[in-house]
């Protein structure tokens, strides 16, 4: 997920040091930031950041809309408002496959649409399809990947048919290892009992359909649609490309994806491979429920204020962009006895300094997390009203594994030994990191503990690569400086965090690094395409909340690596711990995953995230929690000024 | 006067043509896609993307198009907020962007005009070293510091007006943004009347003004005012159209939803088509009241003639 807020520009920058000024003339006695009056109306004044890119929640990708969407849409599962682990939503309960590869939702049956109509199995089979479909082109559909053939779907592929009906199979064109892998999901059954773990009699995880034994049967051949992906995929294999002579391509479609509405209240998802972390990723707005026949009668036009219809605990009244999107509390959510606010008003606001202006002016209640800036942090921090936490977010630098000196795994080492994790930490109000997930997010996860800050080490191992002197020692003239450089793009803090780490490397090891500034869109560009030299600026927030979804990053050679690193070794522990039912057991496989790429030090972890937001304490209900997504049903504005929130729990002391 | 008009009207088209082409051109050579995030995307979603927006059409159906949107002004949708048209976009920003600026307009024209007025009339006098004193403060203090130390004084310390928001228009949230954009303007203004009035009192139609007996207010308003204010005009034409159209800094600092901070944010997500309606609209907004000001002009001075 992507912050999209806090994009400093020059004058802003400019703007935001003037206004320090006002920080420093609030007494350092104050126990909250500004004025602490509770709102008149019984409605919530909350800063969601940059203007959402959409109010279809199938369409945005950054957190400021998901928490937008979490008022007007619901899910099958929910944030937990303390550690945002899914609780149950749209559905009451569900049951899971013996290896995690099938999920069977039984939903609620008083849930219903803002316009009264019931929300059944039909709307979420209909709503993960739409968002699969190459013409909405959704950005996010790659997190419905796992179910089977959706990504098939998405990207246009085909199937392959001979004249007697009979669709080409993976099994035949791989070998048997491969095959024996394959999840529960891929392989035929006797019955759904056996497939399940024992469950109470009177609940049943759906029954035997024909489309359920489609699922079940050996997986199809999928092609890439276009001409020119399928001759590259049928070069890299000649026994196939032999098979499909004289046979037809069948477009894979809608109907094709993993998704069953069993009966109007039961949902039977299929995966492609075991995701016990399929669960947490069901509150993400992708997945959250949309009415058909509101989008087919209004087309691009449906999330009009005077056309939507909408899912959640509160519906949309009004929607003036830039400024502010007005929600109340919606009378046909299924929960609306125990929604406790008459309305939420999210603020389109991208400004920090204007963000704490206006909630310490009274304006606002509450606001999103990186809103207080970097500079007001040692005045902010010891205020009640700060809401800090250790967030399902990393910073880290990438290293270009493909060429010059990091292509060295010592060079890498060496860089990473040479930085002082615990002084920037100290100095950014935030918690060190050596390892690839963040620290302290995943309770039970034996995390490994990645190299620790030995610049003699450094020095040796440089020495080693070759950089040395005559005598052996290193010589850090001998350094290609030219090659390596530290890129990044100038926004939020990155360009003074660049400045620290190129000051610890001089100050450690010697090198003198230069800083190479992008424009942030230019910097995106030449990441993906592994065009910096060395060194370059990245960070990433969890979408769901598993360790997974950061060594997910490395799962691939392409897309968010950014690194030229890839070992298929890696991907296969990763795999054989997501089909491991023993969530500890698995845990400890998806360390040793993590371990082994720490040996391969293909980038240098900086920092686990700090959410870093306000709200006024007569605001209950929210959590400072390592996803800052608050569902907004539980959350209340407490008049009784001695039932405030006084204290909450303080990662920083 | 008409065929002045029509000459003018019709150079527009070029002037516009031009500068649609080159804003157009400097989006393509920008690396990066509205669709470009933090988050990599698949090949696969991308080209659906792609495909989705025209994106993998030749280049020049897409700059066809653009010009052809231009020409039914209808500028398409925009490509980051799914779902909102440009000219939706424009319509409902422009209004904000106007009414501050008309206001901004008219307090740096009342306030421009008597401070330059009265420091003319009484030139070399503390009056006239104060105001000017101020003015070049005025001049000197760009709007980004200005902004935020009035919210730091009405809005935080005093706490007599919103540090920022829009709540519509008449509401007390225009107050500190119209202050914060007129200063600049007032202190042009001024200086340019004190000017301007210093140079029409000793001319010669003053002191026939003066001779034929007429009251000294009579003198000012009705014969030096005329001809001290020309050199306003001409500033403030062009102010006016730069005005209406939008300010970024401002509607950012304020947080108002304006043509401003839909621009400034529509580089950053490179939004094609909100880009281009923008700059098209705010050329067009400028290339008009220039031929505004050249009207009034034949009115105001009888000197011209076209």
């Amino acid at each position: 997920m992507s912050h999209s807020s806090s994009r400093l520009t020059g004058f802003a920058r400019i703007f935001l040091l003037a206004i320090i000024a006002a920080g420093c003339a609030t007494s350092a006695k104050e126990t909250f930031f500004g004025k602490t009056k509770p709102p008149q109306a019984n409605v919530l004044r909350y800063v969601s950041g940059s203007e959402p890119e959409s109010l279809d929640p199938q369409i945005p990708t950054g957190q400021p809309e998901a928490r937008i969407c979490m008022a007007l849409y619901s899910g099958l599962t929910e944030y937990d408002p303390k550690t945002t682990a899914p609780i149950p939503e749209l559905a009451e309960r569900w049951e899971v496959n013996k290896d995690s590869s099938e999920f069977v939702f039984h939903l609620r049956q008083d849930a219903r649409f803002s316009n009264g109509d019931p929300i059944t199995a039909r709307d979420f089979v209909y709503t993960i399809r739409r968002g699969l479909s190459p013409e909405l082109a959704a950005r996010n559909a790659s997190l419905a990947y796992y179910i089977k053939y959706a990504e098939g779907y998405n990207e246009g592929g085909v199937f392959v048919r001979d004249a007697n009906g009979q669709f080409l199979l993976e099994k035949d064109f791989s070998d048997e290892a491969e095959q024996a892998k394959k999840p529960l999901s891929s392989k035929p059954v006797d019955s759904i009992a056996s497939e399940y773990p024992p469950i109470p009699e009177e609940k049943t995880p759906g029954t035997d359909t024909p489309f359920h034994r489609f699922m079940h049967s050996p997986d199809r051949v999928v092609l890439p649609g276009d001409e020119k992906g399928r001759k590259k995929a049928l070069d890299a294999n000649p026994k196939l490309k032999n098979a499909i002579a004289g046979k037809e391509f069948v477009p894979v479609k809608p109907g094709d994806v993993g998704l069953e509405a069993v009966d109007d209240y039961t949902l039977r998802i299929s995966l492609t491979q075991p995701a016990p972390f399929f669960i947490s990723l069901m509150p993400h707005q992708f997945f959250r429920v949309v009415h058909e026949k509101t989008i087919e009668q209004f087309g691009n036009a449906w999330t009009d204020p005077s056309n939507i219809v909408t899912s959640g605990p509160f519906k949309l009244q009004s929607h003036k962009p830039y400024d502010r999107i007005v929600t109340v509390r919606d009378p046909m959510y299924w929960d609306a006895a125990n929604v406790k606010l008459d309305g939420i008003t999210f603020f389109a606001l991208q400004d920090n300094a204007t963000i704490m202006n206006l909630y310490k002016a009274g304006e606002l209640d509450a606001m999103l997390n990186h809103s207080v800036p970097a500079a007001w942090l040692d005045e902010i921090s010891p205020m009640k009203d700060f809401m800090d936490a250790p967030e399902a977010a990393i910073d880290y630098f990438l290293f270009n594994t493909t060429k010059g000196p990091t292509s060295d795994v010592r060079v890498r080492k060496a860089l990473n030994m040479s930085i002082d994790k615990r002084a920037l930490a100290a100095w950014r109000h935030i918690k060190p990191l050596t390892a690839l997930t963040p620290e302290g997010i995943f309770p039970g996860y034996p995390q490994p503990k990645g190299d620790p800050f030995d610049p003699e080490k450094a020095k040796r191992l440089l020495a080693e690569a070759g950089y040395k002197d005559g005598s052996g020692k290193f010589d850090p003239k001998k350094f290609p400086s030219d090659q390596v450089e530290l890129t990044t793009n100038p926004d939020g803090n990155n360009l003074p965090v660049a400045e620290f780490i190129q000051a610890q490397w001089k100050q450690n090891i010697e090198l003198a690094i230069p800083i190479k500034i992008m424009e942030f869109k230019t910097f995106l560009v030449a990441q993906s395409k592994l065009d910096y030299k060395g060194i370059a600026r990245t960070g990433w927030i969890a979408d769901y909340m598993d360790p997974f979804n950061f060594l997910w990053l490395y799962y691939t050679p392409t897309g968010n690596n950014g690194t030229g690193w890839w070992d298929p070794k890696y991907v296969e522990i990763l795999d054989e711990a997501n089909r491991t039912i023993d969530p500890q057991k698995r845990y400890q496989l998806l360390a040793k995953a993590e371990a082994m790429a720490l040996e391969i030090q293909p980038c240098i972890p900086l920092t686990t995230g700090a959410t870093r937001w306000m709200k006024k304490p007569y605001v209950k209900g929210m959590y400072p929690n390592p996803q800052t997504m608050h569902a907004w049903k539980f959350v209340y504005i407490e008049r009784d000024s001695a039932k405030w929130d006084y204290s909450v729990p303080r990662m920083v002391g | 006067m008409l065929r002045f008009i029509i000459r003018r009207v019709i150079i527009i088209i070029p002037m516009l043509f031009i500068i649609v082409s080159l804003t157009w051109g400097l989006i393509r050579l920008a690396p990066g896609n509205f669709y470009t995030g933090e988050k990599k995307l698949s090949p696969a979603i991308e080209q659906n993307l792609r495909e989705k927006y025209g994106l993998n059409k030749p280049w020049h159906t897409q700059y066809g198009k653009v010009l052809w949107n231009i020409i039914r002004f209808d500028f398409g949708s925009s490509l980051k907020y799914e779902g909102q048209s440009v000219n939706q976009i424009l319509w409902r920003a422009f209004p904000v962007s106007a009414a501050l600026g008309l206001c901004a307009y008219l307090l740096a024209l009342a306030v421009g005009i008597t401070t330059g007025t009265l420091a003319a009339l009484r030139q070399n006098s503390w009056l006239d070293y104060a105001s000017m004193a101020l003015a070049m403060i005025g001049i000197s203090i760009p709007n980004f510091v200005l902004g935020p130390l009035l919210v730091l004084v009405f809005g935080l310390t005093l706490f007599w007006l919103p540090p920022a928001l829009w709540n519509g228009f008449p509401s007390k949230s225009i107050i500190l943004p119209a202050i914060t954009l007129s200063a600049i303007y007032i202190a042009y203004i001024a200086r340019l009347t004190r000017s301007g009035m210093l140079e029409v009192m000793r001319s010669d139609y003053i002191r026939t003004a003066r001779a034929k007996g007429l009251s000294e207010s009579a003198v000012v308003t009705r014969h030096a005012l005329r001809g001290g204010l020309l050199p306003v005009l001409s500033f403030s034409g062009p102010a006016l159209a730069f005005l209406i159209t939008g300010t970024v800094v401002v509607e950012r600092v304020f947080a108002l939803p304006g043509l401003g901070n839909y621009f400034i944010n529509a580089c950053f997500n490179r939004d094609e088509p909100l880009i281009i309606g923008i700059v098209a609209f705010i050329a067009i907004a400028v290339l008009a009241f220039n031929l505004l000001v050249d009207i009034a002009y034949g009115f105001i001075d009888p000197r011209i003639r076209y």
